[in-house]
């Protein structure tokens, strides 16, 4: 049996991913179960789904603790030590990350010891279908990976897709962009062990009392520490010989992100803003433009 | 507290009473709301918040909050808030706290809370003219699970349990609740709906209530960008087509009496609104469904007659 787990963020499209792989094996003939990690679901968030694909009945349920095939959407994720999709990968086990990055940057930076595959798949889904939206991208790479033929590929596109996208042309965008990621990811072979990585940090909580157990937060006013700013694929940029200190930016921020500095003009707090490009499109001088963002690029993505 | 009318965005208090770096999806329509209206109530509050996309803004270890809070079950957001009012009395009266200390209590909930599970203990809140502020944020729907239909999701919208195809390519089959009038006829001191869009409006309607001992409420119109499927971007230019179009108008109610407090010179067609949502796609492709568009209209247009605001 092959287990696969998608990590991204919500509104990438990895439960989407999972669905469509699923589909796609069903279609090839496999035995398959898809089913994402049930959670609120939030825009930017870090969402969870799994795929198992086997030739025999599969008997097992339940969330995937040991992976073969970890596809990691958003790198961002991989520092994330609430996500950890490197959790419980086998050994020999195959990691695909999204990232401009080449396999050895990426396995240094992130410290990886097994195989490691990487495409920019943001750019592609840029390029090809306007948008960051990554599902049909990701299933295709993860098609690839777990030796899924292009027609079933090709077939789990239409059936899946079809429901959720009104719009023709972008359906048939989809799965251009899908299929030329199924022909960028260069197969391999897979051998992987059941063995656990070392060093997995698993605590046990014993059972307490509500009054104990219950979690009261005693600060005030910290959300600023989860730096929501990795959420973002564009970042806001401020030109301030067109800017007028009209204020709209400030007040049209929804997270109060945006201040302004001793001579008025307005600036972001990087670390937090979230992308959402409010600013740019409100601003009545047209003094904020977007700017792709490269997290992999730089210092846990600040810059 | 200052109520002479504010005029311009420069003049919203600066203050933050809510940090950066919560949960919400980028270009929450309903964050933005919550965020000028706590700069408009201060630091010295307490919100009780029912379950909803808003619970997740204090999820353990963080809050974004300067202010205590509260949460309850979907249903009892008002109780909840009953029981803390009478906490902070008995202590004032006990000499335990000093009035200067006192705090106001503010229900903070989504549509699903405030128009379906909630309307009941919110009744009972205003029947006993508790003193407290309610916020209501509406995207139309039950967005926190996968935006499911709710009392407050308008005709036509697509949401996950009115998908339309096939025998019912209309989407939501019913009418939404009119939630203002459902309150309104409580006679409240003080009611309100507000719009992300119209930060001026929105501070001035919460200066305008803090006069008022008693139930002082909210609707805020609130812009969903994976529930109603647009960029996060066009967030403000959304809820603004919802006022400009008629769509969501901005009122308040004094003890009963309804007065407009924005109304467009000349109403957009609410097509302009439909058509750049996702949840509203299906009225416009394959085939244009003209009857469902001409409906719309005509129940914005008859809302406007009936105010004699339009000819």
């Amino acid at each position: 049996m092959l287990r696969l787990r998608f990590h991204g963020r919500g509104g990438q499209g990895a439960k989407v991913a999972s669905r469509v792989l699923g589909t796609a094996a069903f279609l090839d003939g496999y035995n398959v179960q898809d089913f994402p990690l049930y959670g609120a679901e939030k825009r930017g968030a870090p969402i969870t789904a799994f795929t198992r694909i086997s030739r025999e009945n599969i008997m097992e349920r339940g969330v995937i603790s040991d992976p073969d095939i970890v596809i990691v959407i958003d790198e961002t994720l991989l520092s994330d030590p609430k996500a950890m999709p490197l959790s419980g990968l086998k050994k020999g086990g195959v990691v695909f990350v999204n990232t401009p990055q080449s396999p050895l940057e990426s396995k240094e930076r992130y410290s990886i010891t097994d195989h490691v595959i990487t495409l920019d798949l943001t750019k592609i889904g840029l390029d090809m279908i306007g948008k960051p939206v990554l599902s049909s991208l990701a299933a295709a790479v993860a098609s690839r990976i777990a030796g899924i033929g292009e027609d079933a590929l090709r077939d789990a596109l239409e059936k899946e897709l079809s429901g959720i996208i009104s719009d023709r042309g972008i359906l048939e965008k989809n799965t251009e962009a899908a299929l030329y990621c199924y022909d960028a990811v260069v197969p391999v072979q897979m051998k992987t062990t059941e063995s656990i990585r070392e060093g997995e940090n698993v605590i046990n909580i014993p059972f307490e009392t509500a009054r104990v157990s219950s979690p009261a937060i005693n600060a005030t006013g910290n959300t600023p520490l989860r730096r929501t700013g990795n959420w973002r694929v564009f970042r806001p940029v401020w030109d301030y010989d067109l800017c007028t200190r009209c204020m709209t930016c400030v007040a049209r921020c929804p997270e109060g992100c945006i201040q302004v500095n001793e001579d008025g003009y307005p600036y972001a707090d990087y670390e937090n803003c979230k992308g959402c490009l409010i600013c740019a499109r409100e601003c009545p001088a047209k003094a904020i433009n977007d700017v792709r963002e490269m997290h992999s690029q730089s210092e846990e993505g600040e810059l | 507290m200052d109520t002479i009318p504010i005029r311009s965005i420069r003049e919203i208090p600066p203050e933050e009473n809510m940090l950066s770096g919560t949960p919400a999806c980028a270009g929450c329509g309903g964050l933005l709301t919550l965020r000028h209206c706590l700069k408009a109530l201060g630091e010295k509050i307490v919100i009780v918040n029912a379950a909803s996309c808003f619970t997740l803004l204090s999820i353990y270890p963080f809050t974004p909050f300067k202010n205590s809070w509260l949460y309850t079950a979907m249903a009892c957001a008002p109780a909840g808030a009953q029981g803390v009012r009478d906490a902070l009395d008995i202590l004032i009266k006990k000499g335990k706290l000093d009035p200067e200390e006192d705090l106001k209590v503010v229900v903070l909930t989504g549509d699903g809370s405030a128009y379906d599970m909630g309307l009941s203990s919110t009744s009972g809140a205003i029947y006993r003219n508790l003193d407290f502020y309610y916020i209501c944020y509406d995207n139309e729907a039950y967005g926190n699970t996968g935006f499911q239909q709710s009392g407050a999701t308008p005709f036509a919208s697509r949401t996950a349990t009115s998908p339309p195809g096939g025998a019912r390519p209309t989407g939501a089959q019913l009418q939404k609740k009119d939630l203002f009038e459902i309150w309104n006829s409580h006679r409240p001191p003080y009611l309100a709906t507000i719009s992300p869009a119209y930060p001026v409006d929105l501070v001035n309607k919460f200066r305008k209530a803090e006069q008022y001992k008693g139930p002082k409420l909210f609707i805020s119109h609130s812009s969903c960008p994976p529930g109603w499927g647009f960029d996060p971007s066009h967030s403000v230019s959304l809820a603004k087509l919802a006022v400009e179009t008629g769509i969501w108008p901005l009122k308040e109610s004094v003890h009963g009496k309804v007065e407009h407090t924005f109304v467009p010179k000349k109403f957009k067609p609410v097509e302009d609104y439909l058509k750049e949502q996702e949840r509203f796609a299906h009225l416009f492709k394959p085939v244009r469904q003209e009857d469902i568009l001409k409906s719309i209209q005509e129940t914005v247009n008859e809302y406007w007659r009936k105010h004699k605001l339009l000819s």
